[in-house]
């Protein structure tokens, strides 16, 4: 039996249809849940908080939803060890509630997934990012190779890593940063990161690796008509590389 | 050199103040109404009238068909306020311009009074302010 997989859907929720498809793909028993029915998700096994622009980024992107009611099964299941995977907002959700990179209590966060930099403007970009961990620090990537590569789109105007000098040490030294930008041949330097984020941060982990933040849309670059060189001839509906990701995520709930 | 510090708030209703009064509530502060309103803070060079026309013709700061512009007595939060303000390097922060921007959010109780400083602080805490990005000025 597939494990269930809740794809959260706040107010402003924008990418729970691709989210939910490459789960159903990768062989999840997924459905979206609306805020309504918050009751529901302690039944399910793990949580996908996806992107879009929960509450109209109302006070600050994530800082709503992360006292939603939906959060609090969130965070209960995430303390009890269930998977959480957060992308762009979700993963913005995900620093507000304090779950990711988890240095300080829960719902006081220690960063931020913040407006971009040096021009704090939208961009949407294909992009790379780079596994910077071991790939069984963080449960949903511990069936990537090392320094596994995935393609994904960027689109965001608020996803540059910020935080104190004391807790991005804490970030670096902890093994928090689960993905850096790259390029396309896996090199890292500045020039990869699109958006100025603190340690050319992509995604983070917790500290005990079941809940992953990534700001890049992985789901938007699952299939090879989401791909930028797709060729003439290709089956569009091939899994690409950002499947990589939701295949390890379905591989690590595969025994619950 | 005169600093003058402006409110620009909606005068039609605002949905996110609306949001955050809702929010706070559910987690646990006492508050009856929320405004919202961006504060600039300016050197006016004195002429206060002149600089603050200034501020009323920009059309990307002041739209008069929704905002309403307050000239503020004092360049500090007034009773029940708290100023979000980012923090020195964030892309938003006053840097070397002549011109902060602050965040300000007017906390009410019951009979639609100032909130006292603990609540407005305890507001901020809880949701207003996320210290990894930002610095709240409280009264």
């Amino acid at each position: 039996m597939s494990a269930k997989v809740a794809v959260l859907v706040f107010p402003g929720t924008n990418s729970e249809t691709e989210t939910v498809r490459i789960c159903l793909d990768v062989g999840l028993d997924a459905r979206a849940v609306r805020w309504s029915y918050a009751e529901n998700l302690p039944s399910y096994d793990a949580y996908v908080l996806p992107g879009g622009f929960a509450y109209e980024d109302r006070i600050r992107a994530g800082a709503i939803p992360a006292h939603d009611p939906m959060m609090d099964a969130v965070i209960e299941g995430a303390q009890r060890g269930k998977l959480v995977l957060g992308i762009c907002n979700g993963a913005q959700i995900l620093l507000e509630a304090g779950l990711v990179p988890g240095t300080g209590p829960v719902r006081k966060p220690t960063a931020a997934f913040t407006r971009n930099a040096p021009v704090p403007r939208f961009v949407c970009t294909h992009v790379h990012v780079k596994l910077a961990v071991e790939p069984s620090r963080c449960a949903i990537t511990a069936a990537l190779e090392r320094e596994a590569l995935i393609p994904a789109w960027a689109a965001h105007g608020e996803g540059r890593l910020a935080a104190s000098d004391e807790h991005l040490a804490e970030i670096a030294a902890g093994g928090h940063l689960a993905f850096v930008y790259a390029h396309a041949d896996g090199t890292v330097d500045e020039r990869a990161v699109p958006n100025g984020s603190a340690l050319g941060c992509a995604g983070l982990t917790n500290k005990a690796g079941n809940v992953l933040a990534i700001m890049p849309h992985p789901e938007r670059d699952a299939w090879d008509f989401n791909h930028p060189d797709l060729r003439s001839g290709t089956n569009v509906l091939s899994p690409s590389g950002g499947a990589m990701l939701f295949a390890s995520f379905a591989e690590a709930l595969k025994d619950v | 050199m005169s600093e003058r510090s402006v409110a620009i708030a909606l005068k039609i209703p605002d949905n996110a103040a609306y949001t955050a009064f809702l929010a706070l509530r559910r987690l646990g502060v006492r508050v009856a109404r929320v405004e919202r309103a961006q504060i600039l803070q300016f050197d006016d060079g004195g002429d206060a009238g002149a600089a603050v026309r200034r501020i009323a013709r920009n059309e990307a700061l002041f739209n008069p068909n929704v905002h309403e512009l307050e000239v503020l007595e004092k360049n500090a939060p007034r009773p029940g306020e708290a100023w979000i303000e980012m923090l020195r390097g964030e892309p938003e922060a006053a840097g070397g311009s002549s011109l902060r921007r602050y965040m300000g959010w007017r906390l009410y109780t019951e009979g639609d009074s100032p909130a006292d400083v603990a609540t407005v602080r305890a507001a901020v805490e809880a949701l207003l302010c996320n210290p990894a990005i930002e610095r709240a000025i409280l009264e």
